[in-house]
């Protein structure tokens, strides 16, 4: 019966579940060539974003978007009058963070958005109708709607996909491959986790201080979206990098929002009826 | 090849003069959330629908509980809602990204997400409120032939339980939609799904009301109307006193600035104030008088109804770029 409908709608099998693939980025290492922006938006095709100049450092990109999904952020720490050892230059690339429990992913009507065999997060474009309520929902302004008249995939959502196609074929995404000082690395994210623990020791050990990893299990940040599978090790405090404290998922509070919806409706009708009930 | 600029880039603010990253504990003054991209067709469709929904529960309240000549009201009402509902399904599908793919929200069945649950609720209700106005119509004779036999059919009980269930729901799922995302303004507060309720039976109330001004009902029946209009307004007064409340700050781009007038005008003054001061002195008048003054504050309760949704709305995205506001929201 199952397999008749199944024929009948034309299901396929998901393919068997895979290890969990993900990025550690490690902002230690980043020196800010855009590198891994270029070799996305060479890859995936995506066309330019225009020649805007922000004023904000080296950062001409701003933000990631629905034709930007890797993002190189410059933060100039330079006091006025401080000495040379207080001033640092933090280079970071942003990218979607492949939440264990992704916002976008719940706030889905379609099922365009799925979770796929490599446990990463994925728009297929071909089920996306560009309801726009992934937008709104990411905690990490991530995910974007394309242009409705644009040229680019018009009117649907984007988002870095962790090269879906090229893991298929066992190839390594573009952008950790075009990093030239391993800030990107690509791999299993268990192991990754296992890798960002030791780096971070050895950071700390060398009196790096502030340094910490953001979206490991056991940080608060993981409370709510879950372990991202595209971390970070960051050199200050989250917001620095224009990272949330701790991402909220909004599914958490919806059951309180319905109820006090539901609240007001029941108390409606039953003032409805008494009012309406005296003859 | 000349490509559209990206969305995002007209919408960054200006980075200010700071220690280097901007002054805030942020990156330059970036937004840490995306704008929105929905246009105006979401707040009308809330609006309608939401007016829709509350004139079907009052309506069907009327018929059920009411008088002899309560039960002429829920005509107006029935009609409201089945009018109303016309234009929703269009002004959702218009506003999405690819509208020649709007079935793909009934591709699956996926309560956790509001969009999906609205979705689904706007496809169950639309049918049944047309089936219940055309079987009403049918037992006025409005409607003869055989469409008019087939009107009769209806069961209209029913069509009053499941309408007022599927009514409700999409009255009330709006706001909890918005409430859904992590835009602080929408998101902060718990009480803009109750909001959103309220202001729904307040217009769909209003509008049967409007109906019945027009008809010329007897004016026990007005008086009853505005008892049950004022009490609809008095909880949306209390809610949105919570709802300010709970969001403080991250209410200024509603409170303050471009949407001021808007929210305080329209949304409270003409939404709330304003028509409960006018059932106030209705209360003592009778006749054409009283005729005038129910159907002016039904016309500002439904005017104040699109000037909450669309005020809030439109906040929302000046909220999503105000970075202080995400990062209070997402601190622990």
């Amino acid at each position: 019966m199952i397999d008749r409908y199944k024929r009948f709608m034309n299901l396929e099998e998901p393919p068997p579940a895979k290890k969990a693939k993900g990025f550690f980025t490690d902002t230690s290492l980043c020196i800010g060539c855009k590198a891994c922006e270029v070799a996305c938006k060479q890859w995936n095709q995506l066309p330019a974003d225009g020649f805007a100049l922000t004023g904000n450092s080296y950062d001409n990109t701003g933000h990631l978007g629905a034709t930007t999904w890797r993002h190189v952020q410059f933060i100039e720490q330079a006091k006025a009058n401080g000495s040379r050892q207080e001033q640092r230059w933090l280079m970071m690339s942003d990218v979607c963070k492949h939440c264990a429990n992704a916002a976008c992913l719940e706030a889905c009507p379609t099922g365009a958005l799925v979770r796929t065999e490599y446990d990463t997060v994925y728009v297929q474009q071909d089920i996306c109708n560009g309801c726009g309520f992934c937008v709104p929902a990411c905690p990490f302004g991530v995910i974007d709607r394309a242009p409705k008249h644009g040229q680019f995939e018009a009117g649907t959502a984007h988002k870095c996909t962790l090269c879906y196609d090229r893991l298929k074929d066992d190839m390594t995404p573009a952008c950790a491959k075009s990093c030239p000082t391993a800030s990107i690395q690509f791999g299993d994210v268990e192991e990754l986790q296992q890798r960002a623990r030791h780096r971070l020791g050895e950071l700390k050990a060398r009196g790096e201080t502030k340094a910490e990893l953001y979206g490991m299990p056991e940080g608060k940040e993981a409370s709510e979206v879950g372990p991202l599978h595209a971390f970070f090790l960051l050199l200050d405090k989250p917001q620095t990098y224009n990272l949330p404290e701790v991402p909220r998922l909004p599914r958490k509070t919806m059951a309180q929002r319905y109820a006090w919806s539901a609240a007001v409706g029941v108390g409606f009708a039953l003032v409805g009826a008494i009012v309406l009930g005296r003859r | 090849m000349i490509r559209d600029p990206p969305s995002s880039r007209e919408n960054f603010p200006p980075p200010l003069a700071g220690e280097g990253q901007g002054g805030g504990p942020g990156y330059y003054n970036y937004p840490v959330v995306r704008r929105p991209v929905w246009t105006w067709e979401v707040p009308t469709y809330f609006w309608l629908g939401g007016m829709a929904a509350g004139a079907y529960v009052t309506a069907s309240l009327a018929h059920n509980f009411g008088s002899a000549d309560d039960r002429r009201i829920a005509a107006g009402g029935y009609y409201v809602a089945a009018a109303a509902l016309v234009p929703c399904a269009p002004l959702l599908i218009a506003d999405l990204g690819r509208p020649d793919r709007f079935h793909h929200m009934l591709r699956i069945f996926k309560p956790l997400s509001p969009m999906n649950l609205g979705a689904w609720t706007l496809t169950g209700f639309t049918p049944i409120a047309f089936a219940r106005a055309a079987s009403h119509a049918a037992s006025t004779g409005l409607l003869r032939g055989p469409l008019g036999a087939l009107a009769r059919l209806v069961p209209t009980r029913l069509a009053e339980l499941t309408g007022c269930a599927l009514g409700l729901t999409l009255a009330g799922y709006s706001g909890v939609l918005l409430a859904a995302t992590n835009i602080p303004l929408w998101a902060k507060s718990k009480l803009l799904g109750g909001l959103f309720m309220a202001s729904a039976l307040a217009s769909g109330s209003a509008a049967v009301t409007l109906q019945a001004a027009r008809r010329g009902v007897p004016d026990a029946t007005l008086h009853r109307l505005a008892r049950l209009e004022s009490a609809a307004s008095i909880g949306e007064m209390a809610i949105l006193t919570g709802y300010l409340v709970q969001s403080g700050k991250t209410a200024r781009p509603l409170t303050t600035g471009r949407f001021a007038a808007p929210f305080w005008l329209g949304a409270v003054g003409a939404g709330t104030v304003l028509p409960l001061l006018l059932h106030r002195l209705a209360g003592r008048h009778r006749g054409h008088t009283l005729q005038t003054l129910s159907t002016v504050a039904a016309v500002c309760t439904i005017a104040g109804s699109l000037a909450l949704r669309w005020s809030i709305f439109e906040a929302g995205k000046a909220s999503s770029e105000d970075q202080a506001a995400s990062f209070e929201l997402s601190s622990r």
